[in-house]
């Protein structure tokens, strides 16, 4: 059962941020509810209204041009972006991480904007983003704003995002265009788990850049290394920078033991794929 | 209470729904639909998949509110009127793909939806489709033999010839 709450469903996106201009503290904005509906469901988050945003058109769309890059927006799927065309051709890590994510029915729904917007420190699409240098798109009645993901996600679930914001899209800029990259991700059973622990690595020309996932608050950046580097290094530098915790599904010392057989394992990978 | 227009295994249906209802529970409390199970209630366990606008979903997790003008489907809508099986519910039938048969009105769901993008998986695929149902009791083995045999059996070519007619979408 969850809580009596009103249900709103915008078909423009003047009418959505005019709704939250008056409303933003007491309104859950949604598209696929497979986060929402679960705090909702938990007593964790009891807001007044939600606000349904798949009946505003282009929040709907996905596209790809070669000087602004992709951009993903807020009500696209994460099937719909793994099987769309420029993202197998140029971002093979982004889909490699999307279908890491729950469940095929569950992915029906799931976006990758209501990902980001959830910044659980487990979550798929925080890591490969950030290889990517994804930026994210913030749209209010008083205007527009842009800022890189890692900008974006503050802590454990916590973002920039303002109550009178919504997330219009995502969009991942073309420099890293072509790279191969993969993500590999720890988990006990596929589809019924967040990940333990999940390392996204890409490699173009001479550089290679790896993002950690569930081994912090946020996801983790490694600084550009080269492709040269060996794999102990790589592998050095990330276990100065991530801060993994014991908790209910594994200890710190095995997060840390996995993060380094994923980078050695991608590294070994991308190197074949280059 | 919002007013939605909705098809229900193609027979139109207009309701007026408490806005904090989901899915799942408007089929089984509001329509009296208790086909659909629940199982977790969050997403995790796929009892409660349903077809809306052609994609499988877990009814746990929608809102009934967001029916308004889509197409759905339950497992009500695939034996005939006469009690007669479909060629998948056939398959499950004789491979004893059911036990408690608490997770098949989703396992049939997912696995319909599977045989419309794909008519003739292979083993992997199956396994991959139903991924997001839990079964308890069989270990999977016989419902992935059942899913695989009705493919061999022309399950696809019933589904969209059923979907053609009308009868579930
Ligand atoms: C059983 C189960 C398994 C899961 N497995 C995984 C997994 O393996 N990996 C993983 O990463 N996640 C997993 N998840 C979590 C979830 O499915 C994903 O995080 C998904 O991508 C969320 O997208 P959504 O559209 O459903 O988000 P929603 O539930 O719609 O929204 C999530 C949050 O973001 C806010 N929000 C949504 N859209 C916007 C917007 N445009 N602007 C501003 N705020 C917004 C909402 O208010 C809410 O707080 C799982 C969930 C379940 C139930
Ligand atoms: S009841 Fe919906 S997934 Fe378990
Ligand atoms: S038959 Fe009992 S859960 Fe599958």
């Amino acid at each position: 059962m969850l809580h009596d709450f009103s249900y709103h469903r915008p078909s423009s996106m003047k009418e959505a941020l005019d709704f939250l201009a008056q409303n933003g503290p007491k309104t859950a904005v949604f598209s696929g509810g497979t986060d929402l509906f679960v705090v909702i469901r938990a007593g964790v988050a009891k807001p007044a209204h939600v606000l349904d945003l798949k009946g505003i058109p282009e929040l709907g769309k996905i596209s790809w041009d070669k000087t602004e890059g992709l951009s993903v927006g807020a009500c696209v799927t994460i099937n719909t972006l793994t099987e769309y065309p420029a993202v197998r051709e140029h971002f093979p890590v982004l889909r490699s991480a999307g279908e890491e994510l729950a469940t095929f029915q569950l992915r029906n729904r799931a976006t990758m904007v209501g990902n980001v917007v959830t910044a659980s420190p487990c979550g798929d699409m925080g890591s490969p983003l950030m290889v990517l240098g994804g930026e994210v798109v913030l749209a209010s009645s008083s205007g527009e704003r842009r800022m890189p993901l890692s900008e974006f996600i503050t802590g454990v679930k916590r973002t920039l995002i303002r109550p009178d914001e919504v997330v219009s899209r995502i969009v991942v800029p073309p420099t890293w265009a072509g790279a191969v990259g993969g993500y590999h991700k720890l988990k006990r059973i596929k589809g019924h788990d967040l990940g333990v622990v999940a390392v996204a690595m890409v490699r173009k020309e001479n550089t290679i850049r790896c993002a950690i996932s569930s081994a912090a608050p946020t996801p983790v950046l490694l600084p550009d290394l080269a492709a040269t580097s060996s794999v102990e290094d790589v592998q050095k530098k990330a276990q100065s920078m991530i801060s993994p915790i014991d908790d209910v599904r594994c200890t710190k010392e095995y997060r840390s033991f996995m993060v380094d057989i994923f980078i050695k394992r991608l590294m070994k990978e991308l190197e074949a794929a280059a | 209470m919002k007013h939605v227009k909705f098809t229900l295994n193609g027979k139109p249906f207009e309701r007026e729904v408490l806005e904090h209802r989901t899915l799942l529970h408007f089929l089984r409390e509001d329509l009296g639909y208790t086909g659909t199970k629940e199982g977790c209630g969050a997403g995790e366990c796929g009892a409660c998949t349903v077809i809306m606008n052609g994609e499988a979903v877990n009814s746990c997790l929608v809102l009934a509110a967001e029916l308004d003008g889509a197409k759905l489907e339950t497992i009500e809508g695939e034996a005939a009127a006469d009690g007669s099986l479909t060629i998948l519910q056939d398959s499950f039938d004789k491979h004893h793909a059911v036990q408690c048969g608490y997770c098949t009105a989703g396992m049939i769901m997912s696995a319909k939806d599977l045989l419309r993008r794909n008519a003739h998986p292979d083993r992997h695929a199956v396994i991959e489709g139903i991924e997001g149902n839990f079964c308890r009791c069989t270990g999977y083995e016989q419902i992935i033999e059942a899913i695989l045999d009705a493919a061999d059996n022309g399950a696809a070519a019933e589904i969209a010839e059923r979907t053609k007619g009308g009868d579930n979408a």
